[in-house]
């Protein structure tokens, strides 16, 4: 029966941290693995959700509600102007928007940029579509955009760029000149950008977050996605959004009808409660994660990794395993599981062989999610420093 | 070029073994089509390069390809093409759903249209969410489904088929019926490969497999009976025929797919390999004869997906809990699709609909129970009021031939209903190959409380004049 299945979903793989998850679980181990808290969500917004199924909001929906204030969101923090009406597509996640806008968007062979590390969803989305995926590579130890390497990826074909800010693995918060240059080059080739925004809230160090579509005459040629997952810690609800300009927005609408049809209703209901949370929710949010990131930053620091990049955003650290350390980053997170008992990810599965920085760098980093409680950081962290030698560093290196 | 991608979980040591050493993979795999998901050990498999891949790619021609010449642009010309949407999309467009409701709340007509109860779900189902939501299960859930769920589903599935599977292998959970059946199609259909639907047919059939690049080829079932014309479908059969797609209780039509018709397509399936995905979701909705999977006929299991969903069975249209059975190689193709399609399911709602599906015998027979005496309210309502009234066994839908009321077509009829009598149906058209198969029919629902029910009936009578 094999041979009935089609030709790209022959060529899926299960997804590496899904995988690494499971073995935690049974390993009892700590998970530093897969982005999602292990702190309860917001009591104010489980209610709601509570609220909602005893309001009998069960049936298929579509809550208007959401559109509106994520217009005023949009408007709030990045000055952009969108019609609620016409530009917001309330899909199952910002998974779903993110697979709904490549199908609206790309036809057999057109090609996609993205910056290498990166997520690894993003390259079969873009294949199922029939897209073929192109990288560039930022480069380390930062994860600079190369602005040269950028323009020379773009041939007839390109159709579309995707960026990820505050980025997944890094952490990194691209830069208003790395805006400005990723704007300008699609702005000359006009290519499209489809934005994966879900990180916008966790920033640090009091960065702000910048929307690539408030960049001049962006807004008309971007596709924003992202979700209320990250921010308001239910990761399981699967609420999330497109924002384009309304051709683009009514396609995605129309493919995420046949996906799914619509998402979750009672936590559609929620969303609205979640989206008007009062500024103080975002304050504790961003400072509650800042000290995550700290903790998180500074023990792996402490026990001899190479962390020259202090991730600004998102829930990551991807640290380098230094010189020293003779295993892979693979072997490293298995030795790290059975000796420490705690899991992280191996690096390279967010490289990709066609970008130019995958070859020399793709085996030495592991990213570490700080997205837990206290608690398990602090036990994460007492797992960790009992693994060292008598320099203070990981035996494992 | 070391890769860590797939491990196994090796559950007699708690460690991980890299997946090429544990050989779980279907033997094709071995293949390694595509060098980005290169395992970590180098001398295992071959690194293919980049000029590989396009090979592969070269291989999904697809109709797609042919007519997207107009956007390919001179490798000389600076010009920038203009902003397009996928050339996909042209058969997509608003659902006439969509369009029906907004003009219901225009008129205030009573809406017999959309299939979604004005009822609400059993309370228990709601508790069991509710507490979920407490009890902090708000975070991604498994992939392919939370194991008390994915238990859930192979008990009833057996309960209800006789078939016993296995649920860490041949159950994964989506984002309602809709996405399961999304993911089935974009995990086994290739652009090109043939595929068989019965008109009339629930709208995102054609829409997906369009998406899919898939020819579709329809087969229409006719008033009164709309049964299966076998030697039709024997004719329709290629080469190129991968899958037949079907859904019995049949929506829009209630038809039920019996015994006969069920044994006549598994042995043209068994007979020519190919694949069935059958679409059950008003599976307890079956009040004439009994619902038949058939998965259950010899020979069918291992070439059918069967998809069904908790919506139409609870009253929980929105919470968007569906499920696709599979033997596990099959099961595998979907789950891929489906983790790129929404990566994971509500999480709550999975521990809600466990229990839901473990519902004691009584609540199925309550349901049938009340639905036959909607049902009963409504026929007998657009009986006297005029309508040909096509015999419906299953689902919560009647079709009706309008014509005696003497509009040109079902659209024109419907918008009709709407302004003029204040009552909401679907033109049936729209579920056609050939929109004009079902120009004389309309689709009514009765999955309404009561109240609504008589009260369209009375604004049927009051201003319906048959000509």
């Amino acid at each position: 029966m094999e041979e009935k299945l089609s030709s790209v979903a022959k060529t899926l793989k299960p997804s590496p941290i899904q995988q690494l998850s499971f073995l935690a679980q049974r390993c009892n181990a700590i998970n530093l693995a897969e982005g999602f808290p292990d702190f309860p969500a917001p009591p104010h917004i489980k209610e709601a959700a509570v609220s909602a199924i005893n309001s009998d909001f069960n049936q298929y929906r579509h809550v208007q509600g959401i559109c509106e204030n994520v217009a005023v969101k949009m408007k709030e923090m990045y000055g952009l102007d969108v019609n609620p009406l016409t530009d917001i597509v309330i899909c199952c996640g910002q998974s779903e928007a993110f697979a709904a806008t490549m199908f609206a968007i790309i036809d057999e062979g057109d090609e996609v940029i993205l910056f290498d590390p990166s997520y690894e969803t993003y390259d079969t989305c873009i294949r199922l579509a029939g897209g073929v995926p192109v990288y560039v590579g930022l480069d380390p130890p930062l994860w600079t955009l190369d602005s040269d390497k950028l323009e020379k990826s773009f041939t007839v074909k390109t159709k579309a760029l995707v960026l990820n800010s505050p980025h997944n693995p890094t952490g990194k918060v691209f830069t208003m000149d790395e805006l400005e240059i990723i704007a300008g080059a699609c702005k000359r080739r006009d290519v499209l950008v489809v934005t994966d925004e879900v990180y916008e809230h966790i920033i640090f160090d009091k960065e702000r977050h910048v929307s690539l579509a408030s960049l001049p005459e962006m807004q008309s040629r971007t596709i924003i996605t992202s979700s209320l997952s990250k921010t308001f810690s239910v990761t399981g609800w699967r609420i999330g959004w497109a924002i384009a300009p309304p051709c683009i927005a009514s396609a995605i609408r129309n493919i995420h009808i046949k996906i799914t049809d619509s998402a979750p209703a009672p936590f559609q209901e929620a969303a609205l409660t979640a989206l008007r949370s009062p500024p103080d929710y975002f304050n504790s949010l961003r400072s509650d994660y800042e000290s995550k990131r700290d903790y998180i930053f500074n023990l792996l620091q402490k026990v001899g990794f190479k962390v020259q990049f202090k991730p600004q955003g998102s829930v990551f650290v991807f640290a380098e395993l230094p010189g020293s350390c003779s295993l892979s980053d693979i072997e490293f997170v298995e030795e790290l599981i059975k000796q420490a008992g705690v899991v992280a990810v191996p690096g390279s599965g967010f490289f990709h062989t066609n970008s130019s920085s995958a070859e020399y760098v793709s085996g030495q980093y592991i990213r570490f999610a700080f997205c837990k409680s206290q608690d398990t950081l602090a036990a994460a962290a007492l797992k960790i420093s009992g693994l060292v030698d008598e320099t203070g560093n990981l035996k494992l290196f | 070029m070391p890769h860590p991608i797939s491990f196994r979980f090796n559950s007699n040591q708690c460690i991980w073994t890299p997946s090429h050493k544990m050989l779980l993979r279907p033997h094709y795999f071995t293949l390694k089509p595509f060098n980005l998901f290169q395992t970590f050990s180098k001398n295992i498999f071959p690194k293919y390069k980049f000029t590989e891949i396009k090979r592969i790619g070269s291989l999904r021609f697809s109709s797609i390809m042919a007519s997207s010449e107009s956007t390919a642009v001179s490798t000389q010309n600076a010009t920038p093409q203009p902003l397009q949407v996928a050339k996909r999309l042209e058969k997509f467009k608003t659902t006439i759903f969509t369009q029906m409701s907004s003009l219901a709340i225009k008129h205030g007509a009573i809406n017999l249209g959309q299939g979604f109860p004005n009822f609400d779900g059993p309370e228990f189902v709601k508790e069991a969410a509710i507490q979920a939501i407490r009890d902090s299960k708000n975070q991604y859930a498994r992939g392919y489904g939370v194991p008390d769920l994915n238990s859930a589903v192979a008990e009833r599935f057996k309960k209800d088929s006789g078939l016993i599977i296995d649920p860490e292998k041949e159950v994964t959970v989506t984002s309602g019926c809709t996405e399961a059946i999304a993911a089935t199609i974009l995990g086994l259909i290739n652009p090109g490969d043939e595929v068989i639907l019965f008109a009339p047919f629930y709208d995102s059939y054609e829409a997906t497999l369009s998406m899919a690049g898939a020819k579709i080829k329809g087969i229409t079932l006719r008033p009164p009976n709309f049964s299966i014309p076998i030697d039709e479908l024997k004719s329709a059969i290629s080469k190129n025929t991968r899958a037949i797609l079907m859904n019995t209780p049949h929506n829009p039509t209630g038809k039920m797919f019996t015994r006969e018709e069920l044994e006549a397509i598994a042995s043209l399936c068994i007979e020519n390999d190919i694949l069935v995905f059958s679409d059950e979701v008003y599976d307890k909705l079956s009040f004439e004869m009994d619902h038949i999977s058939i998965a259950s006929l010899p020979g069918m299991y291992e070439r059918t997906v069967t998809l069904n969903s908790l919506g139409k069975t609870f009253s929980l249209t929105g919470w968007k809990i569906g499920w696709a059975i599979a033997p596990p190689n099959i099961t595998w193709g979907i789950r891929q699709a489906h983790s790129y399609l929404t990566f994971a399911t509500s999480t709550p709602m999975q521990y809600a609909a466990a229990a839901a599906l473990r519902a004691p015998d009584s609540y199925y027979e309550e349901l049938k129970s009340d639905y036959v005496a909607k049902k009963k309210i409504l026929v007998e309502g657009l009986k006297s009021v005029g309508f040909t009234v096509y015999p419906s066994s299953g689902t919560y839908f009647v079709v009706v031939d309008h014509t005696p009321f003497g509009l040109d077509n079902d659209i024109a009829f419907c918008e009709y209903l709407i302004k003029e009598v204040g009552v909401v149906a679907i033109p049936t058209s729209v579920f056609y190959l050939n929109p004009e198969e079902g120009k004389n029919l309309v689709r009514f629902t009765f999955c309404k409380d009561e109240g609504t029910l008589r009260s369209a009936v009375e604004r049927m009578k009051e201003k319906l004049p048959k000509k």
